[in-house]
């Protein structure tokens, strides 16, 4: 039996036992430096798997690392969006220098996802913990049921652009080095997509999950932007939107570096390796393994919110 | 343009963030809380962490820069700031285009981002 068979099984287990047994061990017993070696090979592996699989590393950081190392949410969340903010600043300068990331598409929606993003963190600071973590518990099982199940649309067809798309120049042209066509693309559902971005910040502030999991969906389902446009303008995103976020955690003091740094270390190079991967594993492997961490570490936060396994 | 400051700034961050990182982890600075006593402390919630340990919030830690564990803000803070910059490169592009919206939308995000910053907004507990 080919190994990768065993993988959507195998690694959400792992990352769920091995933190989870030092834990149960009795944690302040375990010299301080385990933590930040496991946090690196936790997120090394969690790097590899969100390239792989298409989604950013805080959705799949807050839920796994709140759920089973002994930080508390409040400084996961923060490393969280610090996180995301990080692989978004690292991927954007190549993204919009490849001419698909657009600014004109990008920076309305911004603002609008980084005005709520702030409220959103101010929210979740101010909210009980349980209530948070079970939230983010049926958060993440949403949305790996929206993963399982969703479609992308490589072009989308937009019959008539809105008023407001056009007025905002959410137009443009990329160039697809697949067909070497150059295609046009324009957006509907403006006001819509300015709606649900808005809720996107809220819920990236709030659980500090960043949003690359929901822009891509938007701009792509939604406003019909390409897919290819929509995945890197959605780096853009993420970078003004978690930053606005990840001030307010900052200055409430829920930074802690000996959580932040070995896991955007760990990220990043899982991210590189996982860059080189990308030929040679399965797509549907993938998905799986994405889809069962995020049920792991959803089941995980839910049981923890209701104080079920704590 | 946007990339090439995006791409300065984010390299000076991580440099910054990782440098100072293993001067908190190697003692080359002393730490204002030390590193066998952080696991007491970092399951309680943020307003119990800063009432036991005296961490700052807001900038607080710019005045206390001589320990190890507030060094590694000067990276957060970079990597924090990249983005205004980058809005304050090409804001002067729209202007000279009589772009007026997009004018003020950057105008917006420049103060949103800084509000957030600068600790204007989420403050309290």
């Amino acid at each position: 039996m080919r190994p990768t068979r065993w993988l959507p099984l195998a690694l959400p287990l792992a990352l769920a036992l091995a933190p989870a047994a030092a834990w149960a061990a009795d944690a302040p017993a375990v010299p301080w430096w385990v933590w930040p070696l496991g946090l690196f090979a936790v997120t090394f592996l969690l790097g590899i798997v969100a390239v792989l699989g298409g989604v950013g590393g805080g959705v799949l950081f807050v839920p796994i690392v709140g759920g089973f190392f002994p930080f508390h949410l409040d400084f996961v969340r923060g490393a969280g969006l610090l996180l995301a903010l990080s692989g978004a600043l690292s991927a954007g300068p190549g993204l919009l220098r490849s001419g698909l990331a657009s600014l004109r598409l990008a920076m309305p929606l911004a603002l609008v996802g980084s005005i709520t993003s702030i409220l959103g963190a101010v929210a979740g600071l101010a909210l009980p913990v349980p209530v948070v973590q079970t939230t983010l518990g049926f958060l993440i099982l949403a949305i790996a049921a929206l993963m399982w199940r969703s479609k992308r649309t490589e072009r989308p067809e937009v019959p008539v652009p809105d008023p407001l798309g056009a007025a905002l120049g959410m137009h443009g042209i990329f160039h697809d080095g697949s067909t070497r066509e150059d295609v046009d693309w324009r957006v509907h559902r403006t006001p819509l997509g300015f709606a649900l971005f808005a809720g996107i910040g809220f819920m990236a502030g709030m659980f500090g999950l960043g949003a690359g999991w929901a822009n891509v969906p938007v701009l792509n389902l939604v406003m019909g932007v390409p897919l290819r446009v929509s995945v890197s303008t959605s780096g853009f995103l993420l970078s003004v939107i978690d930053t606005s976020a990840a001030w307010v955690y900052v200055n409430r003091g829920a930074l802690l570096p000996m959580l932040v740094v070995p896991s955007i270390l760990g990220v990043m190079l899982g991210a590189r390796i996982g860059g080189r991967l990308v030929q040679t594993v399965r797509a549907a492997t993938i998905r799986k393994v994405v889809v069962s961490l995020m049920l792991v570490a959803g089941t995980r936060a839910l049981a923890k919110g209701l104080g079920i396994w704590s | 343009m946007y990339a090439d400051w995006l791409d300065t700034g984010t390299k000076i961050g991580f440099v910054a963030l990782v440098v100072t990182f293993f001067i908190h982890v190697f003692g080359l600075v002393p730490p204002g809380i030390a590193l066998e006593h952080l696991p007491l402390y970092w399951h309680l919630p943020v307003a119990d962490f800063i009432r036991m340990t005296g961490a700052p919030t807001g900038w607080a830690w710019v005045a206390r820069l001589g320990e190890a564990d507030l060094l590694n803000f000067i990276g957060v803070a970079i990597l924090g700031l990249v983005t205004v910059v980058c809005y304050l490169r090409v804001l002067p592009l729209f202007v000279r285009g009589r772009n007026r919206v997009f004018v003020a939308i950057c105008v917006a995000e420049v103060l949103v981002l800084l509000a957030a910053a600068l600790h204007l907004v989420g403050a309290g507990h």
